[in-house]
């Protein structure tokens, strides 16, 4: 049999079974049914429904955004950080006395240069460790060449020049905690701890000298400050957080 | 022979000489691919057994748990994911397009460049050369060789299409277009800036988790979409349910899809809009997803007994299952503000829930779509059928329980997980130990799935081997009952005029 | 619907989003404008500038390719994201010796210097974003709770230093975690050497064959250098200071 659009193929070639061998060899493909788009069934209710909950979910999500586009906010306007954890935050309490020397010998690093990290000073500096002027209860001695410097002679007579004052900026809890270290350390131990309370009096007793802003001398400090700082005395043994030295609570 | 049938005839020979010409490239594809697929599951089972055994295979520096993961999610990305995509996009924009692919020369050598360029980076990172940038782990010489094979295979779909005929552009085929459209310029601008740009390491991490959610919203999803769209009522014989929604659908895909990713990086010092705008987006995802899902499954559902016996539908059908669930997933996993369950995003932020939607969209979804379109492919492709349909039924079987089981441990292990990392008063301890049976369950899960590509890749070689069936009975999965319009099966040549409708 | 309609509508819904959530953030993120601390409010001044110390560049790659970031995060996320604020021990140290309350959310300058931000993908171990700080704070707490008061937090940085070698070399030989720890063993972060007449300073206290001793490798020493410089409690500017006004004299941090 002859294919009619195929005038000039040889009768002797058999179109036919040539043919059906392409069909056969395109039998998988011959037999795949065609895609029908045609399809209109309205989408049910439920799909509008389902859909309206991620857009409240989505919505849910987006109120969290804050001011859009606004590259510069890292974190949600009015943030506040309000923890959860019971207890606030603070380090463990520890007694007056370590949370008052703790921060003394930080402070004391100033002093080192002259007065020796043993409390010792040693030659042109007088020594801490066993000062009477740093031990005993006339504790605004102490204050006073702390806050003010010292020219002439020390307790012990000797004359060692002028020594810098250190109050400039110093504050009542530097104070304080300087004093309470150098009285508890290098071989002295009163036991005691000075106040920023007391501290602050010192200041204000500085401030009201005859000469403020000049060194004091020992014969200054024999004649007006041979006493204890004014203030309540604090039990060494109490428990304070050692970062803002306020009694724990418990 | 009456006209109508000639030109029917002459369209089946069209499309059968269309795929004569992709035959190489395609089954380079998906075979290479099936081979990283397997590659991938035993990468996957190492890494999931030393979760919950570290002393597992420890004494080798290669196969660290930190090396050994990242290896594992490339080879399943870039071996498998990608080139299973390639395979499905030249073919279906070519039968579209009613093209010829008159370059497969050049597609099987870009195909081979892309091969080489990922075995290379998955040796980089399990040598120890890896970058430490979630997904984009592959040392930085491989990046250019991939982005070059990727214009050398895609190029030609883009020309199909300029050139197709005139007339209605099927969905299918917007859907690869706009994939096609989308993977070059996610991935150029992702790894230029993290790669190449440098002092911006919070706006690099942003970029890294952006490209990982653009790849599955902008990638995968539409090119698997583009082929469910195709396969179902090609092999159902059935109208698609509701043509108007799909473009719908597609269109919403488009507009929601580029914002989502921030929100894996809820909390970290970034603008505070962008994680919040990438969670809406993630969660409005779910619209394009229950659109395309619904669709197509009120269109099979009409078609029951052919979903039973199509390879083709069952892993189609299964798949589109796969895409509802990550729809609803993506409003679970990324609400911040749930009712019942509270804050899910921050609990399941950096749990292995991430792991599980990762796979849901790989596995569960694009997966089971690409196994549905090897299955009607090759055939075509190669002019053999299947060989055997227990093979079939048992990648089946295995890939459904192994994947179903994987994604829902992982989903639910992983909000576990979150409840203990939240628990505060707790020492880390309890949310660390949280994950061990879940990571024992999943290690199980993935030897299920190793399973299943055994039956699959071999029963691919053998095709690939132009070892299948010589047949014009399909290869289905139950024996047919008696009256097939196919004919009798097991006829060897069984042709004849009656057997080519 | 032409390809043009549809080439239009991809770029437009594409771009806009793109330039967006991508371009914009990744420059404006870039070389952050620098935060002054504010007289009277806070406790220093001048320029917030947080000091890194430590091998960051080198210790980062090892870190990066080794997949740490795969499990380990470093990130505190403020408390309307996440309970990382409220653990003791993740977003700074709540009960530090000197410093009191130290905790505080991430901020952008705490990823200076390197040029990916690991901020990590599960927490299936703990948080390291104050890493350098937990393991000194926890020796000197058990150095304390034995009743030792004389360790200083240079000698603790120095034994949590030790211990992370441990660590690295093998969790399960680290006391701290050993019983729970799914971290992997990074053995090949170390080498076997003889004892050249004394043990090295930094050998590990590990049993091995006779005459040897284990050592950190090059890569070791700078993954521990990193770690230990993760230290992101730092008294913040006001402005960047999200703590509530009334913080009632307890927390004194800037």
């Amino acid at each position: 049999m002859q294919h009619s659009d195929k005038p000039d193929l040889d009768e002797t070639l058999n179109v036919t079974s040539s043919h059906e061998r392409m069909l056969r060899d395109a039998a998988a493909v011959a037999r795949e049914k065609h895609v029908n788009e045609g399809g209109s069934e309205p989408m049910s209710l439920w799909i509008f429904a389902a859909c309206a909950v991620i857009l409240l979910a989505g919505g849910l999500a987006l109120g969290n955004a804050g001011s859009f586009f606004n590259y510069n906010q890292t974190v949600k306007p009015d943030y506040v950080r309000i923890l959860k954890d019971a207890e606030g935050g603070g380090p463990p309490p520890v007694t007056a006395l370590k949370a008052y020397m703790a921060q003394g010998s930080k402070i004391y690093g100033k002093c080192i240069g002259c007065h020796a990290p043993d409390g010792k000073g040693g030659g042109a500096y007088p020594a801490l460790a066993g000062s009477d002027w740093v031990l005993g209860d006339d504790t605004e001695r102490f204050a006073m060449v702390i806050l003010n410097g010292l020219s002439g002679p020390t307790s012990t007579g000797k004359d060692f020049g002028v020594m810098p004052a250190q109050g400039i900026g110093m504050g009542p809890r530097d104070l304080a905690a300087v004093m309470t270290y150098v009285r508890n350390s290098f071989g002295n131990s009163t036991g005691d701890v000075i106040t920023e309370e007391m501290a602050a009096e010192a200041i204000k007793i500085s401030e009201a000298r005859a000469n403020p802003g000049t060194p004091v001398t020992a014969g200054e400090l024999d004649a007006e400050h041979a006493k204890p700082l004014p203030g309540e005395p604090l039990d060494p043994a109490t428990m304070l957080n050692p970062v803002t030295l306020e009694p724990a609570e418990e | 022979m009456s006209t109508p049938d000639k030109s029917l005839e002459q369209d089946a020979v069209l499309r059968a000489s269309i795929d004569r010409s992709l035959r190489h490239p395609v089954m380079f594809f998906f075979t290479s691919g099936a081979a990283w697929l397997a590659v991938a599951i035993l990468l996957g089972i190492i890494s999931s057994a030393k979760v919950h055994s570290p002393e597992f295979l420890a004494d080798c520096p290669w196969l660290t748990y930190g090396r050994v993961f990242p290896a594992h999610q490339t080879a399943l990305v870039y071996g498998w994911g990608c080139q299973a995509a390639f395979g499905m996009i030249i073919w279906l924009m070519a039968r579209l397009s009613r093209q010829e692919c008159r370059a497969a020369g050049t597609v099987l050598v870009a195909g081979h460049v892309w091969n080489a360029a990922v075995t290379l980076g998955v040796i980089g990172i399990l040598g120890g050369a890896g970058t430490g940038v979630p997904w984009m782990e592959m040392p930085a010489f491989a990046w250019v060789p991939m982005f070059l094979a990727y214009v050398g295979i895609a190029i030609w779909s883009m020309v199909q299409f300029k050139v197709r005929p005139e007339g209605h552009t099927y969905v299918s085929q917007w859907y690869l277009m706009a994939a096609v459209i989308w993977f070059p310029w996610v991935f150029v601008s992702s790894h230029l800036l993290v790669h190449g740009f440098g002092g911006s390491p919070l706006g690099a991490a942003n970029v890294s988790a952006w490209y990982h959610s653009a790849l599955l919203l902008l990638f995968f999803v539409p090119v698997g979409t583009g082929l469910a769209y195709y396969l179902v009522p090609k092999v159902s014989g059935r109208p698609v349910y509701n043509y108007s929604l799909s473009m719908i659908g597609f269109w919403a895909l488009a507009i929601v899809g580029p914002w989502a990713g921030a929100q894996r990086l809820t909390g970290a010092p970034l603008p505070n809009f962008l994680p919040y705008l990438g969670a809406f987006a993630a969660i409005l995802f779910a619209i394009p997803a229950a659109i395309a899902g619904i669709n197509l499954l009120k269109t099979a559902a009409t078609a029951g007994p052919t979903v039973v016996e199509s390879p083709t539908l069952r892993f189609t059908v299964a798949g589109l299952v796969g895409l509802l669930v990550l729809g609803a997933a993506s409003v679970f996993l990324n609400s911040p503000d749930l009712p019942l369950f509270g804050n899910v995003l921050a609990m399941t932020q950096f749990t292995m829930s991430g792991y599980g939607y990762d796979l849901l969209a790989l596995y569960f979804f694009f997966s089971f779509l690409a196994f549905g379109t090897i299955y009607f492919v090759v055939p075509r492709i190669t002019r053999r059928e299947w060989l055997s349909r227990r093979l079939i039924s048992m990648h089946f079987m295995f890939s459904v329980y192994g994947v179903g089981g994987l994604v829902v441990i992982a989903l639910f292990g992983g909000l576990m997980q979150g409840i203990g990392q939240e628990d505060f008063a707790q020492p880390w301890q309890d949310a660390a130990r949280r994950a061990d049976p879940y990571a024992v369950f999943t290690t199980i899960a993935w030897c299920f799935l190793l399973v299943s590509n055994v039956f699959f890749f071999l029963h691919l070689a053998l095709m690939w081997l132009r070892l299948g069936r010589r047949s014009s009975h399909p290869t289905l999965l139950v024996k047919s009952h008696h009256g097939s319009p196919h004919g009798p099966e097991g006829d060897i040549d069984n042709a004849g005029p009656a057997a080519a409708h | 619907m032409s390809f043009r309609t549809f080439a239009i509508g991809l770029t437009a819904s594409f771009a806009v989003a793109w330039l967006a959530v991508v371009i914009l953030p990744f420059f404006k993120l870039q070389n952050p404008a620098p935060v002054s601390f504010v007289e009277g409010i806070d406790e220093q001044s001048g320029i917030y500038h947080p000091k890194r110390s430590g091998r960051v560049v080198n210790g980062y790659e090892v870190y990066a390719a080794n997949g740490c970031y795969q499990c380990h995060t470093q990130v505190a996320r403020p408390t309307y994201a996440g309970n990382d604020l409220n653990r003791p021990d993740l977003a700074g140290i709540k009960g530090d010796f000197e410093r009191g309350d130290t905790r505080r959310e991430s901020n952008v300058f705490d990823y200076i210097g390197l040029d990916f931000a690991p901020i990590g993908v599960t927490r299936l171990g703990p948080d390291l974003v104050n890493l350098g700080r937990r393991l000194p704070h926890e020796v000197l707490k058990a150095a304390r709770d034995q009743g030792d008061d004389t360790l200083t937090p240079q000698q603790a940085e120095a034994i949590a230093e030790r211990r992370l070698f441990l660590h690295l070399y093998n969790p399960r030989l680290d006391p701290a975690v050993a019983e729970w720890s799914a971290c992997p063993p990074h053995r090949f972060l170390f080498e076997e050497q003889e004892i050249q007449g004394q043990r090295s300073g930094d050998a590990l206290e590990i049993e091995t064959g006779e005459g040897m001793e284990i050592v950190p490798k090059p890569q070791a020493r700078a993954l521990v250098s990193y770690l230990m410089s993760l230290k992101h409690d730092d008294p913040v500017p006001a402005s960047m200071n999200y703590a509530p006004a009334d913080a009632g004299g307890d927390d004194k941090e800037g």
